[in-house]
């Protein structure tokens, strides 16, 4: 999904503008992404420093006004699979492609129906709701953080992943099932013995 | 009696799934037209109704409980004084 990209001709004045104005806002959401991603302090710290200073360097290829908060998540992901990720503990990659096409086949929709309520739900602890979401595999992991913690659309999320809206589409549905796999255990630990939907 | 049109309906004809409609509900990704549809369609369907519950209760508490990180203030004047240094350099 490649891009054109026109370079803009901004002043250091502007670009420190735009800098201070359009990307600093963000530092929070960048900051909680970068740590959902490597789940280290340290990392997320160099990792969130990288991209503003990446940012800042090809801040010409940036057009004033535009979305700055999906450019920037852009750029912290694809330092994070350049750079972090090899270092970073997660279990062996496997093929999504492959991955996804078997969870969307009907059969095994109905296999990984959760039993979870929401009671049970409600009554959990913000620990368990994201130490389930930090043990899923990062690239179902980061889906679910573009769309329900950041609010990106699917379009804004296919442009930061480089990947189709369909795959995004059917990775976000293989990310809530797994997830609501991993509430069903917690909820299960909790007591609630009966936790059929 | 004809059923109603259905929006969710791919340009390749392919009917949508409960949870496919569900999703874009969800995610804010329907269309006015598919909105009303579904509504009138969770009316009818059990399932629909309860996943709908609990995704949509799922969704509140990630936002609840997974947005609170706030970036270190000395992150911040690290990156502005890197800035700065790059500047003037």
């Amino acid at each position: 999904m490649e891009e054109i990209v026109t370079r803009q001709h901004y002043s250091e004045q502007e670009k420190n503008d735009i800098f201070n104005n359009e990307f600093l806002p963000h530092i929070n959401s960048m900051y909680n992404f970068g740590f959902r991603l490597t789940l280290d302090r340290d990392d997320t710290k160099d990792l969130v420093q990288d991209t503003y200073l990446k940012a800042y360097r090809f801040v010409e290829s940036f057009q004033k006004g535009t979305n700055a908060k999906a450019w920037l998540f852009r750029i912290l992901k694809n330092s994070f699979i350049n750079d972090y990720r090899k270092k970073t503990k997660e279990p062996s990659k496997v093929d999504y492609q492959e991955v996804e096409t078997y969870y969307n086949s009907e059969d095994v929709n109905r296999q990984i129906t959760p039993d979870l309520r929401v009671e049970s739900l409600k009554d959990m602890i913000g620990d368990e709701i994201s130490n389930a979401l930090n043990s899923l595999d990062v690239d179902f992991r980061t889906v679910i953080i573009l769309c329900d913690l950041e609010g990106f659309k699917y379009e804004e999320m296919a442009k930061i992943l480089d990947i189709p809206i369909g795959t995004v589409r059917s990775r976000l549905h293989r990310a809530r099932a797994l997830l609501k796999e991993k509430l069903s255990e917690y909820a299960k630990t909790m007591g609630y013995k009966n936790t059929e939907l | 009696m004809t059923p109603p049109h259905n929006p969710f309906i791919l340009a390749d004809g392919k009917k949508p799934t409960c949870m496919e409609m569900l999703q874009l509900i969800l995610d804010g990704e329907a269309t006015a037209e598919q909105q009303h549809y579904f509504k009138v369609h969770m009316d009818k369907c059990m399932p629909c109704f309860k996943t709908y519950s609990l995704d949509a209760t799922i969704k509140e508490l990630l936002q609840d409980k997974c947005c609170k990180d706030v970036a270190p203030a000395e992150l911040i004047e690290q990156i502005k004084l890197q800035i700065s240094q790059n500047q003037a350099g």
